[in-house]
């Protein structure tokens, strides 16, 4: 089958989007993670992650080793603070198994010791409910500690109850599809933040951005398990100015950091 | 150097996001360079299959760098059927479109080879939307329907790794790897399974997502530029029978 021919159109420079520009320069990445994932068709070591950071627009990143949360909280913990010691570009993340709760006092004892400032949950992958005992039990004395939480799982079901605890939580998992939930709750959580891995709508950036405030968006690609140039590319397209786009790939992670 | 989005829509979805008419689509193709794009309605995908093709076809009549898929309902065969002729009859539609979510209907079920059966004998390309394991029924489906050519939609979806050898084992199978969540070297997977450049092909799901998220994934697949050419339009073109602008 033939069919006609177009009509003629503007086009911008072929193919720009190919090149990465200095607007998808990202200073800090949330959400990378690094060693074996049984379920993945392959394991990705440290170097590797590096090596495919090294080759994006990504600066920074915010990492732990995948044992703590798939197999030993405290080993992968240490493991973590031991491999990223010789790399500048990554701060160390620690974690907490919520189904082994008694332990966690413990645990974030060492981690505060260690100077690590944010706390990753794997409420996936460790089946827990935000009501059940463990996961309350960690997220009490996390929270108490002043540390930040890395937060998986449908903040539907994990907001509301970290509500009105003046806590610093970013949700890692917020789909498009469900934003319009997590921007009710982020107009009362000044300290409610979400990552861009999926919020691949034509606007859901500047939805989050011109209704609640840059503050409230981080960049998290879930490097090396999701490709990064989506999300590089979805920021520098993005309707919002250079100081939100700023705010979003860096400016709020220094802060937490500060 | 062309584009053609071979997977988008036009229209209204039930979430929070600003998606509207046709001329929303025509911007987002500005902005990346995209020629044309082949759209379904979401209208007909969500709701009402022959009430949304019919308000497609009104939008379709302006806007040539828009092509037409006309939603298939399994459920609703017959009523289907006359309506994909009537699509294709208008020169504006090139293809059929079978969700599955929707309609609640998978391969493997009786309803979904007799939608087969309809695409068929229209004898245009299917666009399916794929996700899930079900996608191993289809190189059975497909190659016990002489010249029927499926775009798996998504490329499976979470099942990427099992549409990649589904893909493999059947010449009239294409990949299509628009998703929200971007899992890394989906693309690399299908190639070493034995997928050839020349059945994949590039997708948006426009308006629903921004096209720069496909755009990106090809960008970290790190394809040749002969290949991505492939990628980008000649594969759709010869799919299609698309002309695009010199």
């Amino acid at each position: 089958m033939s069919t006609s021919t177009t009509t003629a159109h503007d086009r911008p420079p072929a193919y720009e989007w190919l090149t990465p520009s200095p607007r998808e320069q990202i200073g800090w990445d949330v959400d990378v993670l690094y060693g074996p994932w049984p379920r993945h068709h392959r394991d990705i070591p440290l170097a590797e992650v590096r090596r495919r950071l090294d080759r994006s627009p990504v600066c920074g990143a915010l990492a732990l080793s995948t044992r703590g949360p798939l197999f030993d909280d405290r080993a992968g913990n240490e493991e973590t603070l031991r491999d990223l010691a010789d790399c500048p570009e990554l701060l160390p993340v620690g974690t907490v198994d919520v189904r082994d709760a008694l332990t966690a006092e413990n645990r974030l004892d060492e981690l505060a010791a260690a100077g690590v400032r944010f706390l990753r949950l794997f409420t996936v992958e460790q089946a827990a409910d935000p009501g059940f005992p463990g996961y309350r039990r960690v997220v009490d004395l996390a929270l108490a500690r002043g540390m930040v939480l890395l937060h998986d799982g449908d903040p539907r079901r994990y907001g509301p109850p970290l509500m009105d605890r003046d806590a610093d939580v970013v949700f890692l998992d917020l789909h498009a599809y469900l934003l319009a939930d997590f921007l009710l709750m982020a107009r009362e959580e000044p300290g409610f933040r979400v990552t861009t891995r999926m919020l691949s709508g034509p606007d859901s950036v500047e939805r989050v951005v011109h209704s609640v405030g840059a503050r409230h968006l981080v960049f998290g690609s879930r490097t090396p398990f999701m490709d990064i140039s989506p999300l590089t590319l979805r920021l520098r397209y993005a309707a919002i100015s250079d100081e939100e786009r700023d705010a979003v790939a860096t400016r709020n992670i220094e802060e937490l950091l500060s | 150097m062309p584009i053609i989005d071979v997977h988008a829509h036009v229209g209204h979805w039930q979430f929070h996001l600003t998606c509207g008419d046709a001329d929303d689509n025509l911007r987002l193709m500005d902005r990346y360079g995209i020629d044309l794009q082949l759209v379904s309605a979401s209208e007909a995908v969500v709701y009402d299959a022959v009430a949304g093709n019919a308000a497609l076809m009104k939008e379709l009549a302006s806007r040539p760098r828009l092509y037409g898929y006309a939603v298939v309902n399994p459920n609703r065969i017959e009523e289907s059927a006359a309506d994909l002729r009537r699509c294709l009859d208008s020169g504006r539609f090139v293809g059929a479109k079978i969700h599955t979510h929707y309609p609640g209907r998978l391969p493997g079920s009786r309803e979904m080879a007799e939608a087969f059966d309809v695409v068929a004998e229209a004898g245009v390309p299917l666009l399916l939307h794929t996700w899930g394991r079900e996608v191993t029924q289809l190189p059975d489906m497909v190659a016990s329907r002489p010249g029927l050519r499926v775009i798996m939609g998504h490329a499976g979806g979470d099942a990427w790794r099992e549409a990649a050898h589904a893909a493999a084992s059947c010449e009239g199978l294409y990949l299509e790897h628009c998703r929200t969540a971007a899992d890394a070297g989906r693309v690399a997977y299908a190639r070493e399974a034995g997928v050839p450049v020349e059945r994949m092909l590039f997708g948006t799901d426009a308006t629903l997502i921004d096209p720069c998220w496909s755009l990106g994934v090809l960008r970290d697949a790190g394809f040749t530029p002969a290949e991505l050419d492939r990628v980008l339009w000649r594969n759709a073109a010869a799919l299609f029978g698309l002309e695009v602008p010199a």
